[in-house]
C-alpha cells in the first residue's frame, strides 16, 4: 500500500475516533443527569415548595418560568421592532452600528450582564432582588439572539411579493404587518423559544438580580424569585444527601425542557 | 391608512432600534463609574498583586490616602487573570486541533445523512446549561482526575515543571480547562464547518481529479484556504471560554491568594471570583469591595470582548451560518 493511501486511511480513523469520542463525552453528560435525576426525582418534590436541603423545587419551577417570561416580554418587542427598523429603514452605516452593539450585548460574559443588572436595575432602579431585575437581566442576553434572527428571517421576504403589496397599494406598515411579518413569522417563533432555551439555563445573570424565594413571588418588584439553576448550584455544594437529589431532580428538568425546545424549534424550522 | 401613521411608525421602530445601543452604552458607563474609585485607589497593583482580601468589614473602615477602605483589604486580581487565561488557553489547545480533525472528518468522509447528524449532536453541547457541566464536573470529572487521570499525567509527563507535583481534589486548572474544552467544541466546529462548505466544491473536485487523496485535498487545499476563519473560530472559542461563570465557579477550586503551582492546582477566575465575591461585597460600608469588583467586571468584559469582537469581524457577520447556543452568527 501506498504511504499516501495510509496517511489518508489513518486520519479517517482518527477522524472517526474523535467524533465518537465527543458524542461519548455528550451521552456521558446528559445520561448521568438523566438517570441521577430520575433516581431522584419524587412527585413530591415537583408539587412542594422548598429551599435547595428540604422540600420540592415547585417555587423554582414556577419562578424560572416567570424570569424567563419577563424576559421574553422584554426581548421579543423590542428585537422584532429593532429588526424591522433595520431592514426597512435603517441605512447602512446605523445598521453596522446596531449590529456591532447587539455584538457586544451577546459577548458580554454573563456575570458581568448580571453585575450590570444589580448596579442598574436592583440599584438605581430600584427594583431590588426581583422578577423584574431577573427577567430584564435575562432579557437583555436574550435581545440579540431574536433580533439576529428576525432580521435574517425579514431580509428573506421574497422582493417580488413585497412589490407586488407596493404597486397594489400598500402602505409601508401594511406591507410590514400584513406581507413580512406574517412571511417571517417562523423565524421569529423559533428564535423565541431558543431564547427560552437558553434563558432557562442561565444562573449566573440571576444570582445577583433575582435572589431566592421559599414561595412564589407575590410583586414584580421587591420580591425575590427562586429559579431551578440555583437549586443544582446550591443543592450540589451542600453536603446532604436530598439537596444532591434536589439539584439532579432539578437538572433533569432543566435538561429535559431545553432540549424539548430545541427539538421543537428543529421541527418549526422544518 | 393616513400617512402620519408610517411617520410614528418610522419613530416608534427608530427609538426602539435605539435600545441595544442604549444598553450597552449603560453597561460600560455603570461599569466605569463603579470602578473609578477603585482605579483610583488600587492604581497598578490591582494587576500585579495576587492578594485578594476584603478586610474586616465588621471592624471600622481605615482611612488610606484620603480614601475609606475596609481594615486589612487588599485588591489584586492577578490570580483571577492568571486563571482565566490559563484555562481558557489549555482549552482552546485542546478544542483546536479537536474541532478541525472532527469538522474535516465529518465533511470528508461521512455521509450527508449522518454528518447532519452529527453537528446537530455537537451543536446539542452548546444547548447544555453550564450549571450542568458543573454539576457533572464536581460528580464524575473531578473523581475521575484525581484517582486516574492526574496520577497518570504525573507518571508520564511528570518530567516537564507544570506537570508535576501534588495532586489535589480534582478541582482546579485540568477540571477547568476540560470543561471549557467541552463547551467552546460547538461553537468552533460550526464555524469551521460552515467555512468547509462554504469552500468552493470545484477547487475541492479539483485537488481529487488532480489525484490527491481526501487527507491531502484537506490539508493542502481546504485547510491553507480557510486558515483566517479557523483564527476567528478559534477567536469566537477564546471569548466565550474566557467569560464562562457557572461550570468554572463549580469545578475550580475557587482558592484565594495562593499561585497555582501546577496543572492540577486549584485556581480562581475572573468571572467565578466575580460571581463569588459579590456577596460579600454588599457587607463593606466603605463600598470598595464593589468598587473593586466592578473593576475586575469591568477587566473581564475588555478581555472577552477584545476576543469575541475580533473572532466575529474575521469569521463574517452572516456570511457563515454557524448555529451556536441556537444563535445564528
Amino acid at each position: 500500500m501506498n504511504i499516501r493511501v495510509i496517511k489518508d486511511f489513518s486520519f479517517k480513523l482518527l477522524g472517526y475516533f474523535l467524533i465518537l469520542f465527543i458524542i461519548a463525552i455528550l451521552v456521558a453528560i446528559t445520561g448521568s443527569i438523566i438517570i441521577n435525576g430520575l433516581h431522584s426525582i419524587t412527585l413530591k418534590m415537583l408539587i412542594e415548595n422548598g429551599d435547595t436541603t428540604s422540600g420540592g423545587i415547585f417555587n423554582a419551577i414556577v419562578g424560572t418560568w416567570m424570569l424567563v417570561g419577563v424576559g421574553i416580554l422584554f426581548s421579543v418587542p423590542i428585537g422584532i421592532f429593532s429588526a424591522i427598523f433595520i431592514v426597512e429603514y435603517g441605512w447602512k452605516r446605523y445598521n453596522s452600528i446596531v449590529r456591532v452593539f447587539t455584538d457586544v450585548l451577546t459577548s458580554t460574559p454573563s456575570i458581568v450582564l448580571g453585575l450590570f443588572g444589580y448596579l442598574f436595575l436592583v440599584i438605581q432602579l430600584g427594583f431590588g432582588y426581583s422578577l423584574l431585575a431577573g427577567g430584564i437581566t435575562l432579557g437583555i442576553m436574550m435581545l440579540p439572539y431574536i433580533l439576529r434572527v428576525t432580521e435574517i428571517s425579514l431580509t428573506e421576504v421574497p422582493t417580488n411579493i413585497k412589490e407586488a403589496a407596493i404597486s397594489l397599494g400598500a402602505k409601508k406598515m401594511d406591507l410590514i404587518f400584513r406581507i413580512m411579518l406574517p412571511y417571517a413569522k417562523n423565524g421569529i417563533i423559533t428564535s423565541t423559544i431558543l431564547a427560552i432555551s437558553i434563558g432557562a439555563g442561565e444562573t449566573a445573570q440571576l444570582l445577583y438580580t433575582a435572589g431566592w424565594n421559599n414561595g412564589i413571588p407575590n410583586s414584580l418588584i421587591k420580591s425575590q424569585v427562586a429559579y431551578l439553576t440555583y437549586v443544582v448550584w446550591a443543592g450540589i455544594n451542600q453536603p446532604s444527601n436530598y439537596s444532591h437529589q434536589l439539584a439532579f431532580a432539578s437538572g433533569l428538568i432543566l435538561i429535559i425542557t431545553v432540549f424539548s425546545l430545541i427539538f421543537i424549534s428543529k421541527y418549526i424550522k422544518r | 391608512m393616513p400617512h402620519k401613521l408610517d411617520k410614528i411608525f418610522y419613530f416608534l421602530t427608530f427609538l426602539i432600534s435605539i435600545i441595544p445601543i442604549f444598553l450597552v452604552v449603560m453597561l460600560f458607563s455603570f461599569l466605569l463609574y463603579y470602578s473609578i474609585p477603585s482605579i483610583k485607589y488600587n492604581g497598578l497593583k490591582f494587576f500585579t498583586s495576587y492578594y485578594w482580601y476584603p478586610g474586616q468589614v465588621y471592624l471600622p473602615p481605615v482611612n488610606i490616602n484620603g480614601i475609606l477602605v475596609p481594615y486589612g483589604s487588599s485588591f489584586g486580581i492577578l490570580l483571577f487573570l492568571y486563571g482565566t487565561l490559563i484555562t481558557s488557553l489549555i482549552a482552546l489547545i485542546i478544542a483546536f486541533p479537536i474541532s478541525i480533525v472532527v469538522s474535516l472528518a465529518v465533511n470528508l468522509y461521512v455521509n450527508e445523512k449522518f454528518k447532519k447528524l452529527i453537528i446537530s449532536l455537537i451543536e446539542l453541547f452548546a444547548a447544555i446549561p453550564s450549571v450542568l457541566y458543573g454539576l457533572w464536573g464536581i460528580v464524575y470529572l473531578e473523581p475521575l482526575l484525581s484517582n486516574f487521570i492526574e496520577p497518570a499525567m504525573n507518571k508520564y509527563l511528570g518530567f516537564m515543571p507544570f506537570f508535576s507535583g501534588n495532586i489535589y481534589s480534582g478541582a482546579g486548572i485540568l477540571a477547568s480547562s476540560i470543561i471549557l474544552c467541552l463547551m467552546i467544541l460547538p461553537i468552533m466546529t460550526s464555524v469551521i464547518n460552515g467555512s468547509i462548505l462554504n469552500f468552493s466544491t470545484s477547487i475541492k473536485e479539483g485537488a481529487i481529479a488532480l489525484g490527491a487523496t481526501r487527507y491531502e485535498m484537506a490539508r493542502l487545499i481546504i485547510l491553507r484556504g480557510i486558515k483566517i476563519q479557523i483564527f476567528g473560530a478559534a477567536m469566537l472559542g477564546l471569548g466565550r471560554a474566557l467569560g464562562e461563570t457557572m461550570a468554572v465557579l463549580m469545578v475550580s477550586g475557587s482558592v484565594f491568594n495562593i499561585m497555582p503551582s501546577n496543572i492540577y492546582s486549584p485556581i480562581n477566575t475572573m468571572a467565578a471570583a466575580l460571581a463569588s465575591l459579590l456577596d460579600s461585597a454588599f457587607m463593606d460600608s466603605t463600598g470598595m469591595n464593589l468598587y473593586a469588583l466592578s473593576e475586575l467586571g469591568l477587566t473581564l468584559m475588555l478581555i472577552t470582548l477584545a476576543a469575541s469582537l475580533i473572532g466575529r469581524f474575521i469569521v463574517g457577520l452572516g456570511i457563515i451560518r454557524g448555529f451556536t447556543r441556537g444563535e445564528e452568527i
